[in-house]
């Protein structure tokens, strides 16, 4: 079936409805416009497996009382970075109550946080058209002749719209379509492998010290990737945690491994090994990430077109933690605030709707995203992953090998553990700095 | 014509898991239309559209079977409006009390010449729920309907029986319980799905339904004595590598050879 007349059958289109498209839409819809929300997934959250931790304060300010009423796992109270060698592990544990109140971080699946974020976009007025996959843009000519957005197609059909909210994800073959992005270099996107495995929710609190209600993240560099560079990860959901590794694809394909092995190699890793231990594997993928921080992002805005979330490149990957949910939302906010002031002065043209990057300048989005600015290339610098690891580890043997011989100083054990191994002080030193720098 | 089409909003047991034990655990899983409900929508909505008639779809459940996602997942598939009976003190009601309720809801309802459902549930599969429905309301009850025509405002509908294939025809209201391949169900589109939301709704109230229990004994005239994981039955686990097509269609060869199937 095809629209008879050229009349918009909404505002706005929103194509994806994650945490960025759900977000635009709740906004684009609170502020009275008509905006309908269309989603690949039957149900909202189905597709989308990653999920991990979210930085709440952009959904608290949203949502007041968010961590509350939405269906989140568990505050993060304890934030560990472990270094991996082959059989040892060194972490840097930092836990505090503070962190769950008022909210930081929390743990979310997505199976079951997507339905109430697009809940709450659909009670604002939002119509949500589920198991809908739109397969490309709609065009037509504008007032001065140049082809603007006017809405999408989805099989024969075509839905029309003046502006389109592209929030369709990494992939985002929309941006792609009106040539906004241009597909994103092996280097700048990593391939993120995860499973959900099951446990009972009074071991999670034994094995990872936290209180009910109350989680952590484990951020893990070194042997769980083989020396790829990237990282894995480790959170505690309610009844089960999250176990991930994510992988630079050129270092991926560099080193000829499979996702699969070295996501294999990680499960069975003996410094992670204690935590799993009798655990389920319940769901299991892989997902694209991007991770080139501030240097990903392109344009954002076209005439009749907006680009927000990942879609539009906002993660930042600084070999610690993977956080792309909180800019999606943080990115949702903006893009609908900037679409309705062009709606509302009658002039959706990529310059009317420049108003989106200028909010997205002045939020956290863009100022945590240059912060970050220099984290892809600090960690392209393969030392993170192998050598590091082993050399703390070599330290912490010293250290806690006691024997006969009199015990030396730290200063003195880091010394000679430096000279034996393969990382060279000049390095040390190098990369050290442009990680302050970078971080 | 006015058909009521009694569907259900039901655990997707594609995510549910099986226990050790046996048991099911569909806690992971997501509600959905029933799978074998979208094929009494097609039927209703062809039989409707060559009589110039009503589809009504109708379910009984808790109250997430009347959250907008799930009204519009009915709706977006052949239907003109919907009743529903959204009360989570039906949560745990067995297939017996949901017939009960649904034929209390259709007596709500005018003048409707035919109900149509699904053969079973994705969730209860206990298949019975259309013929108590039937019984519930007085009506003939009519399972394994695999085409249903209509004439001059005449019914018929044919039944593929092991030994026959019958053609019936239709005498005043049924119930009929139509099969999985009886035809093949649109999926809905963008437009169906912004019909989908502006088509009527009406809640009725549970507790003012006048729910007949079905059976001479009340609700209770049966009671559960056991439940156990079910026989593993012949299975021989035969798995044939799909990577190259020619050893894969040997192997299957092979296999039907074996069991005297070929
Ligand atoms: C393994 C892994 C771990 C991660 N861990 C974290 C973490 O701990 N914390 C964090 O903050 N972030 C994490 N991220 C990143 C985070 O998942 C993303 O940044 C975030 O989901 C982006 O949100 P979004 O709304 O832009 O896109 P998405 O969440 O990808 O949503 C896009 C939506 O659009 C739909 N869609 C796509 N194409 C179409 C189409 N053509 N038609 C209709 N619908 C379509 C999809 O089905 C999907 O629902 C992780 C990512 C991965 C892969």
């Amino acid at each position: 079936m095809v629209t008879p007349t050229n009349d918009p059958d909404f505002d706005v289109i929103v194509v994806g409805a994650g945490p960025a498209g759900a977000t635009a839409a709740h906004r684009l819809a609170s502020g009275g416009l008509s905006v309908v929300l269309i989603e690949r997934a039957e149900v909202p959250g189905a597709k989308n497996l990653s999920g991990g931790v979210l930085y709440a304060s952009v959904l608290e300010e949203l949502f007041p009382g968010f961590a509350d009423e939405a269906p989140i796992e568990r505050r993060i109270t304890r934030h560990v970075t472990t270094f991996l060698t082959a059989d040892s592990a060194v972490s840097l544990d930092y836990s505090s109550h503070t962190l769950g109140h008022p909210v930081n971080g929390v743990t979310v699946l997505r199976a079951r946080f997507d339905p109430w974020l697009v809940g709450k976009a659909e009670e604002a007025g939002a119509l949500l058209m589920p198991g809908i996959r739109v397969d490309s843009l709609l065009t037509q000519a504008g007032p001065d002749g140049r082809r603007q957005v006017a809405g999408v197609r989805a099989g024969d059909e075509e839905l029309r719209a003046p502006v389109v909210v592209a929030a369709d994800g990494v992939n985002s073959f929309l941006a792609r379509d009106a040539g906004l992005r241009r597909t994103p270099a092996p280097h700048h996107l990593a391939v993120g492998v995860k499973a959900v495995i099951r446990l009972d929710p009074g071991r999670i609190e034994d094995r990872f010290g936290v209180r009910p209600g109350e989680g952590a993240a484990h951020a893990i560099v070194g042997d769980c990737t083989q020396g790829i560079g990237g990282g894995g990860f480790l959170y505690t959901n309610q009844g089960s945690v999250s176990l991930g590794v994510v992988l630079r694809l050129d270092a991926l394909q560099a080193s000829g491994r499979s996702t699969s092995d070295v996501f294999e190699h990680c499960v069975r890793h003996p410094g992670l090994e204690p935590y799993l231990r009798d655990g389920e594997i319940i769901e299991y993928g892989a997902h694209l990430v991007a991770e080139g921080g501030y240097g990903m992002l392109g344009e954002i805005a076209g005439d009749g077109l907006v680009v927000a979330g990942e879609a539009a490149g906002l993660t930042i990957n600084n070999g610690f933690t993977v956080r792309g949910m909180d800019l999606a939302v943080g990115s949702g906010i903006a893009a609908a605030d900037g679409v309705a002031e062009a709606i509302g002065n009658g002039d959706v043209s990529a310059a009317g709707l420049a108003g989106y990057r200028r909010r997205l300048e002045e939020s956290f989005v863009l100022k945590d995203l240059r912060t970050y600015a220099r984290a892809p290339k600090w960690l392209e610098r393969d030392r993170l992953y192998g050598a590091y690891g082993e050399l703390s580890a070599d330290v912490l043997r010293r250290v806690f090998s006691v024997g006969t011989s009199p015990h030396r100083p730290l200063r003195a054990l880091a010394r000679a553990a430096l000279s034996d191994s393969r990382v060279r002080v000049r390095d040390l030193v190098s990369d050290g700095w442009s990680g302050v720098r970078a971080l | 014509m006015k058909i009521v089409v009694a569907y259900k909003w039901a655990r997707n047991p594609q995510d549910a898991e099986v226990r050790e034990d046996g048991t099911v655990d569909f806690g992971r899983s997501r509600a959905a239309v029933s799978e074998y409900d979208p094929v009494a929508f097609e039927v209703a909505r062809r039989l409707a559209d060559a009589t110039g008639g009503e589809v009504i779809g109708l379910s009984v459940g808790d109250t997430s079977i009347g959250t907008s996602l799930a009204r519009k997942a009915a709706l977006s598939r052949g239907l003109d409006r919907l009743v529903l009976v959204a009360d989570d003190a039906l949560a745990d009601a067995d297939s017996t009390r949901l017939a009960a309720v649904l034929a209390a809801a259709v007596r709500t309802i005018e003048d409707v010449d035919l109900v149509i459902a699904g053969e079973s549930s994705t969730d209860l599969a206990e298949g019975q729920v259309p013929l108590t429905l039937a019984a519930g309301l007085g009506w003939t009850g009519l399972a394994g309907i695999c085409d249903v025509g209509v004439a001059d405002e005449v019914v018929t509908v044919r039944r593929d029986l092991p030994d026959r294939r019958q053609t019936l025809l239709l005498d005043g209201p049924a119930v009929l319980s139509v099969t999985a391949d009886a035809v093949v169900p649109r999926i809905p589109g963008m437009k169906e799905i912004l019909a989908a939301a502006k088509k009527p709704v009406q809640v009725l109230d549970h507790a003012s339904l006048d729910v007949t229990p079905v059976g001479a004994a009340g609700e209770a005239s049966f009671e559960v004595l056991s439940t156990s994981r079910p026989a593993d039955g012949t299975r021989r686990r035969v798995l044939i590598d799909g990577a190259d097509p020619d050893t894969a269609a040997a192997g299957l060869v092979a296999a039907l050879r074996t069991i005297g199937a070929m």
